[in-house]
C-alpha cells in the first residue's frame, strides 16, 4: 500500500478546514480506495464546486477543478465526455449539491454519466458560516434557523435512487474502512455512482447543536446509522453524547447497485436511418 | 463423556474465516466415518473479535463442548487466540499457530504495559505441557501462493498431522468447501502445511524475545490542528491534546498500531509506522516436542 | 474555390466552429438559437465530437468548460435569458483562462420578451454581465457569411488567449438564408502546450505575451483549476499584491494585442460629414442607407465595428475627428452610444437613433435620420 501522502500537494498543506471537520477523514479514506483501486494519478480528474467540501480538491495531485457553486457534476459532465479515458470523481457538499446544484446532480445521474458524485453531507452551509442547508434536520438550529429549523430536509440518497443513480450509498465519517470500501466499490462501479458521507461540522453545526467537536460529532453520527454498524459505533468513546438530539437513524451501506447503460453520447443520425 | 472421542479447537478474529475452517475439519472427519459434533463462536462475532469453534469426533459423540485440557489439537489462526485457548489442549497435545498478531482496536483498553497488553511470541510458553508446538507464518505463505485467504488451509495442513485420518478426506473437504475456483490454491496451500509438520521443513520460529515493541508514532504538528479526535479514539491512551493544544504523545510505549488515530486524523496528521524491529525473525528447525 | 451555398445565420456559426475545430457542443434549447444545437448534434458525431444537450444554460456552459479542459476546442449558444444564466461560467472561463465559445443570438428582452423578434439589447451584458473586472472578447457579425468568418476568428482568439469569447449577432441573422461562398481553407490557432516537463509545470506562470500555457486534462500535467484568485502555482490565495497582478495580466494579455482582436469595418468616411456607427445587422442597414445618401449627394460615411469589445475606441476617434456627426444606430435603447461618446470625447457631435420594440431598423428610416431637413437640421 502506497503512503497516502504521495497523492497529497503537500506544499499545499494544512488545508483549510477547520479542526475536527471530519471532511480530511472522508479525503484519506478516498485516497485509500484510489490506491487500492492503483488508478493512475494522471488519469484521475476531481471536480468540485463551493463549499468546505469542495475544497479538498486543492489539496490532491491529480488534475482538479475548483468550479462555481453546485455546478460539479455539469463540468464533471463536459470533462468526462471529452475526455473518456478519464476517471471523474465529483466532490460536492450537501449545499452545493442539493440546494444550489441539484438540477446538476440529478440530471448526471438520470443520464448514468460514468462519474462518481461523494457528497459529504455536514447538514449546513460551514464556508458562509453555519446557515441552515437542505439537509438540516427540523428542529436544529443554523444561524438562520435561530429558532430551530421548520423545513423538512432531503434524504440524499432517496433523491438520487428516484433519479435514476445506478449506485447509492451511504457511509459514515466514523467509519474510515467502510468509507474506503464503498468508494472502491463506487469507483468500479459503471456508470454514475452516488456516495453520500455523513460527515461534520463541530465549528458550527456542533456548536450550535451542542453536540461537541470533532470526537462527538463522530459519535453522534455514528449512533444515527441503523445500518452496518462500524466499530466506532460500539466504541462509545465519547461520553455525554446527548443522545435525545439525534436525528432518525438512516440506512447505511450500499443502498443501490444495478447495471444499466452508461450515456455514451448521442446516437448518428445513420444509425437512426438504417 | 463421550465414547472414544477427540477434541479440536479452532481459534481466530473475524473476519479469518475460522468458521470455514471448521466445517472443512468437520467434513473431513465426517469423510473418515466419525460421528462429528461441531460448535461455533460462542459470544460476539464482530470483525476483530475472537471467533472459536469446537470439534469432538469419534464412534459417538454428545456434546460439541471440549473439555479444558483435553483438546488433541488446538488451531489458532492468529497468535494472541493461541495464547488465549492453549488451556484447552491436553498435555503432550499439539498447537498449531499462525504467528500473524492482529490487533483489534479496543481489545487491549483495560491493559497498561506493553508485555500484558499483547502476549509475546514465545515457544517456551508451551513448554511446560510437552506441546508439540507448530508456529507457522501462513499468511506469508498463503501470499506466496497467490492469495492470501488461502491462509486457513495451510494451517490446516498442518494440523491434519496430529488427527488420524487419510489424506484424502481432507483434500476432498477442502475441495468441496472452498469458494469456487480456489480449489487449487488451497489445496497448495494444505499440502505446504502438511509438509510444515510432517518433513519438519525450517519454520518461522518466534523471536525469543517476544514481540519487539510498540509501534511508531509519528506526529506533523504544522498539519495538526489539535481537534483532540486521535486522542479521543486511542484505546490505548497514547496520545492528548495539552492545554496549549499541542498535541503530544504519553504513552509512546502503549501503541498497539490499530492506526484508528491514523485513519480518523482530519489532517493527515498522524503517522504510524510499524515496530522498527519486526516482530518476527529467524527460521529455525524445529522438532516434536522440542521447545523450539 | 467553394461552390456559393445557401445557408442561415446559424448554420454558417456551425460551419465556421467545425471548421476552427470546435469539438464540443454542449447546450439547452431556446429561440432563437436552436438550429446551431439541431446541427450540431447531426455533425459532431460523424467527426468524433460531442454533443449533449444539458439541463439548463448554466450546465451547458459548464459543460463546455470541462470539455475545454479536457483539451476539446468547445462551445454552446443561447439567447438572452439563457446568455443572463451563462454569466456566471463565462466570468469563471475568464477567471480561470478556459478558452470556449459563446454564440448569443439576440432577442427581445428584457426577460422573456420579444423571442423571435431580433435585438441588440445584450451589448451590454456580453462587456459586464458577470461580476468583477475582467477582459471580454465580443464579436458582431453582420451577414451569414461574416458569422462564419468570425466564428473562425473567436475560436482561434479563444485558444490564442485562453479567454472566452462571446458571439453576438441577431434573430434576424440568426435565421436568415444568404448564398454564401466558404472559404476553402481558413487559419486555425490551437492554445499553447508547456514545455516544461510536468514535474516543474507552474500552470499559471505567463510567457512575456500573458498568456500560460495549456495541457488538457490527463495528459500527465497535474494541476489546480480555480475560480478563486490564485497564484502562479494555480492555488487559491488571499493575497492583494497576488490577486492583483493576476486580475491585470487577463487584461493585458488582451489589452497588449488589441490589432489582434479589434477588427472595424468603415466605409466612406474619408470625406464624410456624417458618420453612421452601426454593428450586426444594423451594419447593413446603415451601408445601404450611406450608399443611398451619397446618391443624394449627401457626405455620409459608416463605420461598423466586427469586434464590439473590446471597444474600437481609437478607431472611432479617428472618425470623430474627421466627421461633423456621429449617428449611433442600435436595436436598443442606448448601448454603445455611450462608449461612441467617449471615443469621440467631444469632437464630433453624437445622435443616436434607437429603438427596442423588435422591429429591425430600415435604411430608409436610417437614410431619413441623416437627411437635413429643410433648416439644415438632423
Amino acid at each position: 500500500m502506497t503512503d497516502v501522502k504521495t497523492y497529497l500537494r503537500e506544499w499545499a498543506m494544512p488545508h483549510v478546514l477547520c479542526p475536527g471537520c471530519a471532511h480530511g477523514i472522508v479525503l484519506r479514506s478516498f485516497l485509500n480506495a484510489v490506491d487500492q483501486l492503483q488508478i493512475d494519478q494522471d488519469k484521475l480528474a476531481m471536480v468540485a464546486g463551493i463549499g468546505c467540501s469542495s475544497r479538498l480538491v486543492g489539496y490532491v495531485d491529480f488534475c482538479t477543478l475548483h468550479g462555481t457553486h453546485g455546478r460539479a457534476p455539469a463540468f464533471a459532465t463536459g470533462l468526462k465526455l471529452a475526455r473518456p479515458d478519464l476517471k471523474v470523481v465529483v466532490v460536492t457538499g450537501d449545499g452545493d449539491a442539493l440546494a444550489i446544484g441539484g438540477n446538476h446532480l440529478i440530471h448526471a445521474a438520470r443520464r448514468n454519466i460514468d462519474i462518481t458524485v461523494l457528497l459529504l453531507n455536514n447538514s449546513i452551509y460551514g464556508m458562509t458560516g453555519g446557515q441552515a442547508a437542505p439537509t438540516t434536520p427540523e428542529g436544529a438550529l443554523a444561524s438562520t434557523t435561530p429558532a430551530g429549523n421548520t423545513e423538512p430536509n432531503f434524504d440524499a440518497c432517496k433523491l438520487l435512487m428516484g433519479a435514476g443513480a445506478s449506485f447509492v450509498a451511504r457511509v459514515l465519517a466514523a467509519n474510515p474502512m467502510d468509507m474506503t470500501k464503498v468508494m472502491a466499490d463506487g469507483l468500479d462501479h459503471p456508470g454514475f455512482s452516488f456516495i453520500e458521507v455523513i460527515s461534520d461540522c463541530p465549528e458550527y453545526f456542533g456548536r450550535y447543536n451542542k453536540v461537541g467537536g470533532g470526537a462527538e460529532m463522530l459519535t453522534w453520527m455514528s449512533v444515527r446509522d441503523e445500518g452496518v454498524a462500524g466499530p466506532l459505533a460500539e466504541k462509545r468513546f465519547v461520553n455525554h453524547i446527548p443522545i435525545e438530539s439525534v436525528p432518525s437513524g438512516m440506512e447505511t451501506g450500499v443502498l443501490q447497485r444495478e447495471i444499466r447503460p452508461v450515456y455514451a453520447g448521442v446516437r448518428k443520425v445513420e444509425d437512426h436511418e438504417s | 463423556m463421550s465414547e472414544g472421542s477427540q477434541g479440536l479447537l479452532l481459534a481466530g478474529v473475524g473476519g479469518q474465516g475460522v468458521i470455514l475452517a471448521s466445517m472443512i475439519v468437520a467434513d473431513a472427519l465426517m469423510r473418515a466415518g466419525h460421528d462429528v459434533k461441531q460448535s461455533e463462536v460462542h459470544g460476539m462475532a464482530q470483525r476483530g473479535g475472537s471467533v472459536f469453534s469446537h470439534i469432538r469426533w469419534g464412534e459417538r459423540v454428545d456434546s460439541p463442548l471440549v473439555p479444558l485440557g483435553s483438546a488433541e489439537v488446538l488451531a489458532a489462526f492468529e497468535w494472541a487466540e493461541a495464547v488465549r485457548w492453549v488451556e484447552y489442549v491436553r498435555d503432550g497435545g499439539a498447537v498449531v499457530a499462525d504467528v500473524r498478531t492482529i490487533v483489534p482496536p479496543g481489545a487491549c483498553n483495560d491493559h497498561r504495559s506493553w508485555l500484558r497488553r499483547y502476549p509475546g511470541i514465545d515457544g517456551e510458553l508451551f513448554d511446560s505441557r510437552h506441546l508439540k508446538t507448530r508456529l507457522i507464518d501462513a499468511t506469508a505463505t498463503a501470499e506466496e501462493l497467490g492469495n492470501v485467504r488461502a491462509a486457513n488451509s495451510v494451517i490446516l495442513g498442518t494440523v491434519a498431522a496430529f488427527i488420524d485420518i487419510d489424506n484424502k478426506h481432507w483434500e476432498a473437504a477442502i475441495a468441496h468447501l472452498v469458494p469456487k475456483g480456489t480449489e487449487e490454491i488451497n489445496l497448495a496451500a494444505f499440502r505446504i502445511g502438511r509438509d510444515v509438520a510432517e518433513a519438519r521443513v525450517p519454520q518461522t520460529a518466534p523471536d525469543p524475545e517476544g514481540f519487539s515493541g510498540p509501534h511508531q508514532i509519528e506526529i506533523n504538528h504544522v498539519w495538526c490542528k489539535g481537534c483532540d479526535i486521535c486522542s479521543r479514539v486511542c484505546p490505548e491512551y497514547c496520545l492528548a491534546v495539552d492545554v496549549d493544544g499541542k498535541l503530544t504523545i504519553i504513552d509512546a510505549e502503549a501503541c498497539t498500531g490499530c492506526k484508528l488515530c491514523e485513519a480518523l486524523c482530519p489532517d493527515f496528521a498522524i503517522e504510524i509506522s510499524a515496530p522498527r524491529e519486526p516482530a518476527v525473525v529467524g527460521n529455525q528447525a524445529a522438532a516434536d516436542g522440542s521447545t523450539l | 474555390m467553394s461552390q456559393a451555398q445557401l445557408i442561415q445565420g446559424n448554420e454558417a456559426c456551425v460551419k465556421g466552429a467545425l471548421a476552427a475545430g470546435c469539438r464540443f457542443y454542449g447546450g439547452y434549447p431556446i429561440t432563437p438559437s436552436s438550429e446551431i444545437a439541431e446541427q450540431m448534434v447531426r455533425l459532431l458525431p460523424d467527426l468524433g465530437g460531442v454533443f449533449i444537450q444539458m439541463e439548463d444554460e448554466i450546465a451547458s456552459l459548464a459543460s463546455v468548460i470541462g470539455a475545454s479542459l479536457a483539451g476539446s476546442k468547445a462551445m454552446t449558444a443561447t439567447s438572452g435569458p439563457g446568455f443572463s444564466l451563462m454569466q456566471e461560467h463565462i466570468g469563471y472561463a475568464a477567471m480561470t483562462e478556459v478558452p470556449c465559445v459563446v454564440v448569443n443570438v439576440m432577442r427581445g428582452g428584457p426577460s422573456t420578451g420579444l423571442p423571435t423578434s431580433p435585438s441588440q439589447g445584450d451589448v451590454m451584458q456580453a462587456r459586464w454581465g458577470t461580476h468583477g473586472d475582467h477582459p471580454a472578447i465580443v464579436l458582431a457579425p453582420s451577414s451569414v457569411a461574416e458569422v462564419f468568418d468570425v466564428t473562425v476568428k473567436a475560436f482561434n482568439l479563444a485558444e490564442r488567449f485562453r479567454t472566452p469569447v462571446i458571439i453576438l449577432y441577431d434573430e434576424i441573422i440568426g435565421h436568415t438564408r444568404e448564398s454564401v461562398v466558404l472559404p476553402d481553407s481558413i487559419e486555425v490557432v490551437d492554445r499553447v502546450q508547456p514545455t516544461d516537463a510536468p514535474a516543474d509545470f507552474w500552470p499559471m506562470i505567463a510567457p512575456d505575451d500573458g498568456v500560460p500555457p495549456l495541457p488538457a486534462f490527463g495528459d500527465g500535467y497535474r494541476f489546480h483549476v480555480t475560480g478563486l484568485a490564485h497564484d502562479e502555482r494555480g492555488f487559491p490565495t488571499n493575497d492583494a499584491q497576488v490577486a492583483e497582478a493576476l486580475v491585470a495580466r487577463l487584461h493585458n494579455k488582451i489589452d497588449a494585442h488589441l490589432d489582434e482582436v479589434i477588427e472595424v469595418d468603415t466605409y466612406m468616411v474619408d470625406d464624410a460629414e456624417i458618420a453612421v456607427f452601426a454593428y450586426g445587422i444594423v451594419g447593413r442597414s446603415a451601408r445601404e442607407a450611406v450608399m443611398r445618401a451619397r446618391d443624394n449627394g449627401i457626405k455620409a460615411g459608416l463605420i461598423r465595428p466586427v469586434t464590439l469589445w473590446p471597444f474600437p475606441y481609437e478607431q472611432v476617434a479617428e472618425v470623430a475627428a474627421q466627421v461633423d456627426t456621429i449617428l449611433v444606430a442600435e436595436m436598443n435603447l442606448g448601448q454603445i452610444i455611450g462608449e461612441v461618446e467617449r471615443a469621440a470625447a467631444g469632437k464630433a457631435e453624437i445622435k443616436g437613433y434607437l429603438r427596442a420594440d423588435g422591429e429591425p431598423i430600415t435604411p430608409t428610416a436610417l437614410l431619413e435620420a441623416i437627411t437635413p431637413d429643410k433648416e439644415g437640421q438632423r
